[in-house]
């Protein structure tokens, strides 16, 4: 036993480490990096699930011992957007291999070269409906379909091909509060985005959708998207994007606002 | 399985009346636990309605073999809550930072239903160390991360870890107890 301890301190380590992250874990008082290390160690350490469960009934106690009765209104607007949101289907292992086939789909092959990768996150959202999840990808606009979006391109061709012929680019799709998909092409290597949006909910007309890049090199905006054409808006190129960065969506004035209002209808992780 | 998990498996079946059900019996605990961590009511407010959707549209997800009702309810609420927090700081938007930073602890707490359970887990809270106590009230209640405890407390981040891991055992053990 001690000989085996001597002979392997780094594995020792390594295996005791995550289980004292569980209580950590459990608060949310974890940085996106250790949460995705103990949610891959909580997948093999059945004991570990076990724990993290039991203890999650003393933080639902927690956030019992906090109740505050929200304002009436809140059900309202829960149950009338309930009843314009369609339900996911349960997980099964049928649609796990699809998520997986689409994530190694075609697009990066093709497109987006070796060091492709599909990535999506989503900071919680403002906004009634913020619905972007890995899944979504499933619901993505396909290569081919964007391909012919994009051949539609009013804006710079080249700044476009550029973005996604890139060695690094990366694509990502979401749904906006309130209706609609959008789908980015980034590269970090080329600081840029191509943004496309299909299907967006429209606006009032004193309101037009406005881009945020927002990160730790500041709040930019890119600026108020198009008028949709037979649904489709965009390709539009965001560039000066940093690392860090979110892309956000918002409700603006047709001028744009100086900073982003919420409710933020998207909000990508890039 | 109790009560509400029955109601969240007929809401992945599309059943609006058990989602209004739903929504009654977790609605104070979202909106607190949120409110909570987030302090500002109309922020809140728009959390708590992205929860209550997420809940709706994820009811199929949820596993009640994996846990109650309440605990994977409250888990969203206050992830969500703790990711917006973050993100907000993330911009370093400081203003905002600032007007919400000036909310007395009080203003809040006074808001707070008064119940039994709210007792019943304050003597819990009690029963812990001042460290096991303050690692809890600053990662739960504020949204902080563990790292950032360790450093608002002056102790090494290894360390709270495990008073976090040791105060939510005492706790589910008192609380278990006192049910």
């Amino acid at each position: 036993m001690k000989l085996r301890e001597l002979n392997l301190p780094g594995r020792r380590t390594r295996d005791r480490e995550p289980h004292t992250l569980a209580g950590a874990y459990v608060m949310d008082a974890i940085t996106p990096p250790d949460r995705a290390r103990f949610e891959s160690h909580l997948a093999r350490c059945e004991e570990c699930a076990q724990e993290v469960a039991s203890l999650r009934e003393a933080t639902a106690r927690l956030a019992g011992a906090a109740a505050v009765a929200p304002p009436a209104a809140l059900k309202e607007r829960v149950m009338a957007a309930a009843a314009m949101t369609r339900q996911h289907p349960p997980v099964t292992s049928e649609t796990e291999s699809q998520v997986r086939m689409t994530r190694s789909g075609t697009w990066h092959r093709s497109m987006a070269g070796r060091s492709g990768r599909v990535r999506l996150a989503v900071a919680a959202g403002a906004a009634a409906a913020v619905v972007v999840l890995a899944a979504a990808v499933v619901f993505g606009v396909s290569a081919g379909t964007m391909r012919h979006q994009l051949s539609q391109a009013q804006s710079s061709s080249q700044q476009v091909a550029a973005v996604l012929t890139a060695h690094d680019a990366t694509m990502m799709t979401g749904t906006v509060a309130g209706g609609g998909t959008v789908t980015i092409v980034m590269s970090h290597a080329m600081h840029a985005l191509v943004f496309t949006a299909a299907g967006l909910h429209p606006l009032s007309a004193s309101r037009g959708y406005e881009l945020w890049l927002i990160g730790p090199a500041g709040t930019r905006p890119v600026g108020m998207l198009p008028p949709d054409s037979s649904h489709m808006t965009g390709p539009l190129v965001a560039s000066g994007l940093r690392p860090g960065d979110h892309l956000a969506l918002t409700a603006a004035p047709p001028g744009g606002s100086a900073r982003p209002n919420a409710p933020m209808m998207l909000d990508v992780t890039l | 399985m109790g009560d509400l998990s029955v109601q969240i498996g007929l809401v992945a079946r599309g059943d609006t009346a058990a989602f209004d059900v739903v929504y009654e019996q977790i609605a104070s605990s979202v909106f607190g636990i949120v409110l909570r961590v987030m302090r500002d009511p109309a922020q809140s407010e728009e959390v708590s309605q992205d929860v209550m959707l997420e809940i709706w549209r994820d009811a199929a997800k949820f596993d009640p073999r994996r846990g109650s009702g309440m605990a994977w309810v409250t888990t969203l609420a206050h992830r969500r809550a703790v990711d917006r927090v973050r993100s907000v700081q993330k911009q370093s938007d400081r203003e905002l930072r600032v007007a919400t930073a000036d909310i007395p602890y009080d203003e809040v707490a006074e808001a707070v239903e008064s119940t039994f359970e709210r007792e019943r887990v304050r003597r819990c809270l009690d029963s812990l160390t001042d460290l096991q106590r303050e690692s809890v009230n600053l990662a739960y209640y504020r949204g902080y991360t563990y790292g950032q405890v360790a450093s608002l407390l002056g102790v090494p981040t290894g360390t709270i870890k495990t008073r976090m891991r040791d105060a939510l055992v005492r706790l589910r053990d008192c609380l278990g107890a006192a049910l």
